[in-house]
């Protein structure tokens, strides 16, 4: 179960002080002092019911991943941490080997990761820090140092010190298609997603399932994040449920979260099989969640390019930009036209693509 | 101290707060162990409510401190009063007496962690919505989860002569962190069941007939199942009863003042228009 000592003392105590009625109080015991996540409950309970009901030995419970957020360096043990309950995802880990291969990066490709590198901070969105910090112009006395420094002047105020918000940037959200259909530009796409990795950045891919692999991208160097990649990633080049795989994410809060005011890419060609009405509905909502929705697709880079399947033309009105990216060279250029979208006004997507530019 | 279940569940129910088992043990254990208790559930089901209704019965003070992004511990423990110093020395100066201590009690700004810490017959502390504080705030409150003591550099180490009982919530839109989660006893609360919610209604709209509360929480049972953006909490249904209550007092039939009070129970246009699809195996009729 992986419950921690402390947890375990705890259970301890509580049978020791009050010992249990029934198997049912015992029940609420164990379950109040050793669970400490709700999404572990159903391990939980096979562990009570083989231990206290039935009394017989169970093999290996699978415990669910714990926290990840801390993990960052042993680039070892990320392959399949990321796969998380609670995300509708249910690989085990013992699936997750039949992932894509891509590449190792040559010459050109590393010039352009490096020119990314540089491109990322400059063009994501900032925001006003909550928290404020001794500043040489603000708005708001910093009383501490004001009264510091009079104590040192013998209480006399002989300058002003001021507090402001310093800018932090926004959260970036990529949200990567690797179906079948984006095949050959997929190793490109992730390279694109590692350049971007920093603090607050999240980087999800869907195919016919939702994988986060911000872990397995957080090493710097990038053929091992991409080897990293490819193991948590078992869909890759498989069928596309865009709007099964979006609504997905949308039914977790802690992803919800994640969205919420930050700055969404989407690069997928919204070629969605069927239906895409569920689709069109999933954008709606992250539109209305993210600061700004951007969506990227391969086919865009075509200057001919109309976004006339019924998906496309449908969730138009729901971006701020759509944008061509088939490759390094065009995701450079894409990244540095974000501040300009980030200015502009809001769901503006469709303009550019008003009828009557190209017949 | 500690009271048995069973008192505690007769104590709670008085107050008007119906708890389950699981509730009840986790609530028991918090006070027979002295741990913090981490609570979880979608918003409206009473997570809040618990620690009010606690301080009442345990006679104990409640402090309240709704966390925020940005949250520091200037807001969490304690603040010294700079004008107030600043005032102590001028005055002092133009009378030409002594300035005094300045880090002395007067001047301190007392925040919720540190009040929690300082009060005489024990208080319940409520760290409301921790998951909307920075990840930075959690590991700041280990220290003072786990020893209950605050230290003022200037003052002294403060330390609890009574431990708080303290209840944190969490509406879990941010995974919190592993540290918390140890140092906690954990319960995630759940919807309540049909029965428990009639109880609830009863308590708290004063009037309502028995079948009026049966068609509601039936209604308001089968609303949670279908595929809403947010489904309704305790905290909405009791509201919505007592909007049909007004309503069906001035004279509309029950099932009416139902449909007509449903904006008290759910706000969220798609919502509304989802329900309208499945009206009638949630209402029975159209």
């Amino acid at each position: 179960m992986g419950a921690a000592p402390a947890k375990q003392a705890d259970f301890l105590r509580a049978i020791a002080e009050a010992a249990p009625r029934d198997v049912k109080t015992l029940y609420w015991y164990a379950r109040v002092t050793l669970l400490a996540d709700i999404t572990g409950l159903a391990a939980f309970d096979r562990v009570f019911e083989a231990w206290f009901v039935r009394l017989v030995e169970v093999e290996a419970v699978v415990p669910p991943p714990g926290d990840v957020d801390g993990a960052g360096a042993a680039a070892g043990a990320m392959s399949t941490s990321e796969v998380r309950p609670g995300g509708g995802v249910e690989a085990s880990a013992a699936t997750t080997t039949g992932g894509r291969t891509f590449g190792p990066s040559d010459g050109r490709q590393h010039e352009l990761m490096r020119a990314l590198r540089d491109a990322w901070p400059a063009s994501l969105p900032v925001i006003p820090s909550r928290r404020r910090r001794p500043a040489r112009w603000g708005r708001r006395l910093d009383m501490r140092r004001v009264w510091r420094q009079a104590r040192r002047d013998g209480g006399e105020l002989t300058q002003l010190r001021w507090t402001a918000r310093p800018p932090r940037t926004r959260r970036l959200l990529l949200l990567l298609d690797v179906s079948g259909s984006l095949k050959r530009h997929t190793p490109d796409l992730v390279r694109l997603a590692h350049t971007a990795r920093q603090a607050r950045t999240e980087v999800f891919t869907f195919g016919t399932r939702l994988t986060r692999i911000t872990g397995a991208l957080a090493t710097p160097h990038v053929d091992t994040a991409l080897a990293a990649v490819s193991r948590t990633v078992t869909d890759a080049d498989g069928g596309t449920a865009i709007g099964e795989a979006l609504r997905r994410f949308l039914a977790n809060p802690r992803f919800l979260a994640i969205a919420r005011g930050a700055l969404i890419v989407i690069i997928s060609d919204g070629l969605e099989r069927g239906d895409p009405t569920a689709m069109v509905r999933a954008t709606e909502r992250l539109s209305r969640l993210s600061h700004r929705l951007v969506w990227w697709s391969p086919l865009a880079c075509s200057p001919t390019y109309r976004p006339v399947t019924r998906g496309m033309a449908d969730l138009l009105r729901h971006l701020d930009h759509l944008g061509g990216v088939r490759d390094l060279a065009t995701g450079l250029s894409e990244v540095e036209r974000i501040p300009s979208v980030v200015a502009g006004p809001r769901r503006a997507a469709w303009r550019r693509y008003r009828s009557g530019a190209h017949a | 101290m500690p009271l048995g279940e069973e008192r505690l569940a007769a104590a709670l129910s008085r107050e008007g707060y119906f708890a389950d088992e699981g509730l009840l043990t986790a609530v028991h254990l918090a006070l027979l162990l002295g741990r913090p208790l981490l609570l979880e559930g979608e918003p409206g089901v009473g997570k809040t409510e618990i620690a009010a209704v606690l301080s009442r019965v345990l006679g104990r003070e409640l402090i309240r401190l709704q966390c925020f992004e940005g949250l520091d511990a200037g807001h969490a423990l304690y603040e010294w009063d700079y004008p107030k110093q600043l005032l102590r020395v001028r005055t002092a100066e133009s009378r030409g007496q002594e300035i005094g201590d300045l880090y002395a009690e007067e001047f301190l700004l007392q925040r919720p962690l540190l009040r929690a810490v300082r009060s005489a017959r024990g208080a319940v502390l409520l760290i409301d919505e921790i998951d909307r504080a920075d990840s930075e705030f959690e590991a700041f409150l280990l220290e003072f989860l786990s020893d209950f003591q605050i230290t003022v550099p200037e003052l002294a180490t403060l330390r609890a002569e009574v431990p708080p009982v303290v209840v944190l919530t969490s509406n879990r839109t941010r995974e919190l962190h592993d540290a918390l989660r140890r140092r906690c006893l954990y319960h995630w609360i759940a919807f309540p069941d049909a029965e428990r919610e009639r109880a609830i209604l009863h308590a708290h709209v004063p009037g309502l007939t028995d079948e009026a509360a049966a068609a509601l929480v039936d209604a308001v049972q089968r609303i949670r199942a279908l595929p809403l953006l947010k489904r309704p909490g305790i905290a909405e249904s009791v509201d919505w009863a007592r909007g049909a209550a007004a309503l069906a007092d001035g004279g509309n039939g029950w099932p009416r003042a139902l449909r007509r009070a449903l904006g008290l129970l759910i706000k969220d246009e798609e919502d509304t228009r989802i329900l309208e699809r499945h009206a009638e195996e949630v209402f029975g009729h159209r």
